[in-house]
């Protein structure tokens, strides 16, 4: 897929429109210009969120009271679709050209692969994270799994605030029961169904890491299931339901749903040493690139294109021996945008890349000699 | 100061309190009952009015009345063997529709939702267990009971709650299929939907 134009309006501080480049997009700036807010809008227009704030008002400009991201997708030579998210106080509407979009279907129309300071907390941070990686992945592969996921947080919710009623309440476990039991019969489908699609992801995965992309250096994941050493859990429902039964008393002692996928963390090992506390950062990085190229593999053998990679600020994540690996791996693969203030790293790219100049928000094509030949000649023969 | 004068700003408050109504919307309905005449805003009251004085709740089955008990559940010609479950009263509307089902509702006022503080206490249900006894239904015996709750977490945690509730009394317990809106084409169904609607798919 290639995202052919984008346009903003009253979104952060980018105005104007702009057209893309097939392979590599450089955008470049000072720091403060607006590089991460053009990112963010491609961000936004795929996901429909933002990779920098959960509160999406928050990038409405100041004094304004909506915010619109459009942009031109082509999926082939003859399929192209105008998609638009329109922000407006604290919800969103999303449309495909020009036609109201329920989310579902709208996200299958783009798709990107984001590495950000803040993807870095797959790597570093905790496991809420890492579970957030797999699921942005299984709903890559099947958007209903989107609703799987609601469901899934919205049963929890409602059953950590029954185990905190139940527990305030200082109810007998029987009378507990029959009314926590209603809630976890839905825990047990909708958790098999988690947990079938992350371990079936990291599977997935497995096979796709490019374990050699950046020299000797291996990396290894294994989905861990929080149910793990309890029983078989190739009959993920009957010991799911078992624990639940199990581990009642425990849950309303702690008011906390204590069972289920949303304890689940992905192991992830580097030279088979755990990333997040051997890891130098380098290695931490060099890690979490590795994991998005295979996303961006596990999406290309599902779907058959390619997704969009972005990457915000590439020179302060990757030196410039991994970052010349990277590119030339995505070349011919990815329709790839990164953001820098380096103008080294932009002479060092810009013969394989389109160069972008942002300046207060706008953003302009940088002519590069060839182009600039043309642009003269083209003003030439317009004055004669 | 206010930005309308006080008789103004009261009736746009109490618009604001309706569901799905905000400042604008309260503004423009104030401002058209302002252009209302006497007439039309006296039988608008009038119609208000006569709701809550004329309209009870069934004391059979909870729904919506202007008779004591409700039209369905006095009737000769329905099926007293068979109840429907529902949430709201909008829902019966729903399943009459169909013009299929000829038996008799009972509803429920609400789902099961912790976060919004509703358990079973809040539910009508209280008057649903007796019912299951012939000598409080015309002497019939009810054989089916049918949960027709939302397909939501909420609908599904209620449904699910009712039917541990009355499968040791007896009747046959059921809950609605999930699928297919039927008219429509197989590419317009969402994945969920679609997959519901293999799971409880049936022979032919």
């Amino acid at each position: 897929m290639l995202l052919e134009s984008l346009e903003a309006h009253q979104f952060r501080n980018l105005s104007g429109k702009i057209s893309w480049g097939k392979g590599l997009n450089i955008i470049y700036g000072d720091n403060g210009q607006g590089k991460t807010n053009w990112l963010e809008a491609i961000y936004l227009l795929a996901t429909t969120k933002s990779f920098r704030t959960p509160r999406l008002q928050e990038a409405i400009r100041f004094g304004e009271d909506l915010a619109v991201v459009r942009g031109q997708v082509s999926r082939s030579r003859d399929v192209q679709r105008d998609l638009q998210v329109t922000i407006q106080g604290n919800a969103k509407a999303l449309s495909v050209n020009g036609k109201r979009e329920a989310v579902m279907r709208y996200l299958s129309q783009l798709h990107t692969v984001a590495f950000t300071a803040d993807e870095l907390e797959v790597i570093r941070g905790g496991p809420e994270a890492r579970r957030k990686f797999l699921d942005r992945g299984g709903i890559s592969l099947h958007h209903s799994y989107v609703q799987t996921l609601s469901d899934y947080h919205r049963v929890i919710k409602q059953k950590n605030q029954l185990l905190h009623d139940v527990s305030d309440a200082e109810m007998s476990i029987a009378a507990a029961r029959i009314l926590i039991e209603p809630w976890n019969e839905q825990l047990v489908g909708l958790s098999a169904i988690i947990h079938r699609a992350r371990a079936d992801y990291v599977e997935r995965l497995r096979q796709a890491l490019e374990t050699r992309l950046f020299g000797r250096e291996e990396i290894s994941i294994r989905y861990v299931s929080s149910l793990e050493g309890k029983g078989d859990l190739r009959d993920y429902e009957a010991l799911i339901a078992e624990r639940l039964q199990l581990r009642l008393q425990a849950e309303i002692a702690s008011s906390r749903a204590l069972i289920g996928p949303h304890r689940d963390d992905l192991e992830i090992l580097f030279d088979g040493h755990d990333i997040r506390t051997f890891g130098s950062s380098g290695q931490q990085r060099s890690a979490l690139i590795l994991l998005d190229l295979a996303a961006i593999s596990v999406y290309y053998l599902w779907h058959g294109e390619y997704p969009l990679f972005l990457m915000d600020d590439v020179d302060a994540e990757l030196d410039r021996r991994r970052i010349g690996h990277l590119l030339e791996y995505l070349e011919g693969r990815t329709q790839t945008f990164v953001t820098t203030s380096k103008e080294s790293l932009v002479k060092q790219f810009a013969a394989r890349a389109i160069v972008y100049e942002v300046r207060d928000g706008e953003i302009v094509q940088r002519a590069t000699s060839e182009t600039d030949l043309i642009t003269t000649i083209a003003t030439g023969t317009s004055i004669i | 100061m206010l930005e309308y004068s006080e008789p103004v700003v009261k009736l746009i408050d109490e618009f604001k309190r309706l569901p799905g109504i905000g400042q604008k919307t309260a503004q423009r309905l104030a401002f058209h009952i302002l252009r209302m005449t006497n007439v039309e805003v006296e039988r608008f009251v009038a119609a208000m009015q006569d709701v809550k004085l004329k309209i009870v709740m069934c004391s059979v089955c909870n729904n919506l009345t202007d008779v004591e008990p409700c039209r369905f559940c006095s009737s000769t010609s329905r099926d007293r063997s068979i109840i429907c479950v529902i949430e709201e009263p909008y829902n019966l509307v729903a399943v009459e529709k169909t013009r299929s089902y000829h038996g008799l509702y009972h509803v429920l006022h609400g789902s099961l939702s912790p976060i919004r503080g509703m358990g079973p206490e809040d539910l009508r249900l209280q008057n649903l267990l007796p019912r299951l006894r012939p000598e409080n239904n015309d002497g019939v015996e009810v054989l089916e009971v049918i949960l027709a709750t939302n397909p939501t977490t909420e609908g599904e945690a209620t449904a699910s709650y009712i039917s541990r509730l009355l499968k040791p009394l007896g009747p046959r317990v059921t809950r609605i299929a999930m699928g297919m809106p039927v008219g429509s084409d197989l590419e317009y169904v969402d994945e969920v939907t679609m997959d519901k609607a293999l799971t409880n798919r049936h022979e032919m």
